[in-house]
């Protein structure tokens, strides 16, 4: 599926991810639910989770993204930090 | 994800996406009335379920039937591990424990896992730590020996 047929949900997500994020490397945001914007799979890979515990990398995901969590019904997140 | 693992996790996941959702959005309400006075989704009365035993679930539906992919997906991976002696709280049967229960760990999905009282994580990081080998060990620390290695045992003889 090429970019440029994002949702406006996976758009407007990986936004805020790109702002409370500066240091990331490569967001991916797919809405899961059929374009309902009802579940977001989000992948981020950013230095800033450098050393953090996974739960911990994706609490920061969590509060990132917390207004917009409020009208979702579920969310996947895989974070990495740079090779 | 093995096979097994895909199918069980399309199902719950086909028979959740029919049911009528609801919105994450009371993860980050202030005024969910589940706070304080000693109800069921009071910081105490959670802090006694995730103590009450080594391996603690939230979940939706039950292990027998879990009523959504993602719980499932816990589910059979504790069952890979050959782990059968857990507390599961099926949070679908008790609104105040199922916003509780996010209060309390400050997250805002179910279903959430819970090993000696510290929260883990959910269904994608117990999907990892599987993956990766750190759920064998996090279930040694607590004195279970994951069936996983046993199965490995076998296969070395062969």
């Amino acid at each position: 599926r090429s970019f440029s047929s994002q949702t406006d949900g996976e758009a407007r997500v990986t936004r805020v991810l790109r702002e409370k994020f500066p240091r990331a490397s490569a967001i991916k945001v797919v809405d899961i639910s059929g374009g309902c914007g009802a579940m977001y799979e989000i992948h981020i890979e950013s230095e800033e989770f450098r050393e953090k515990r996974t739960v911990q990398q994706h609490q920061m995901v969590n509060q990132a993204l917390s207004e917009e969590i409020k009208t979702m019904h579920g969310l996947r997140i895989f974070t990495s930090t740079p090779k | 994800m093995s096979a097994a693992l895909r199918a069980a996790w399309r199902v719950g996941a086909a028979a959740a996406r029919g049911r009528a959702g609801r919105a994450l959005s009371q993860a980050a309400s202030e005024s969910g009335g589940a706070e304080g006075g000693g109800g069921s989704g009071s910081r105490e009365a959670v802090e006694r379920l995730v103590r009450a035993h080594p391996v603690v679930v939230f979940m939706k539906g039950s292990p027998e039937q879990p009523l959504c992919g993602f719980s499932n997906a816990v589910v059979q991976i504790l069952r890979l591990h050959g782990v059968e002696d857990y507390r599961a709280h099926d949070v679908l049967q008790d609104p105040d424990l199922r916003q509780g229960i996010k209060n309390y760990s400050n997250w805002p999905t179910i279903p959430q896992v819970y090993l000696n009282g510290e929260f883990v994580g959910g269904c994608d990081i117990l999907l990892q730590m599987h993956q990766n080998g750190d759920l064998v060990e996090e279930l040694k620390k607590l004195g279970i020996r994951s069936a996983l290695l046993d199965a490995e045992k076998d296969q070395d003889k062969k």
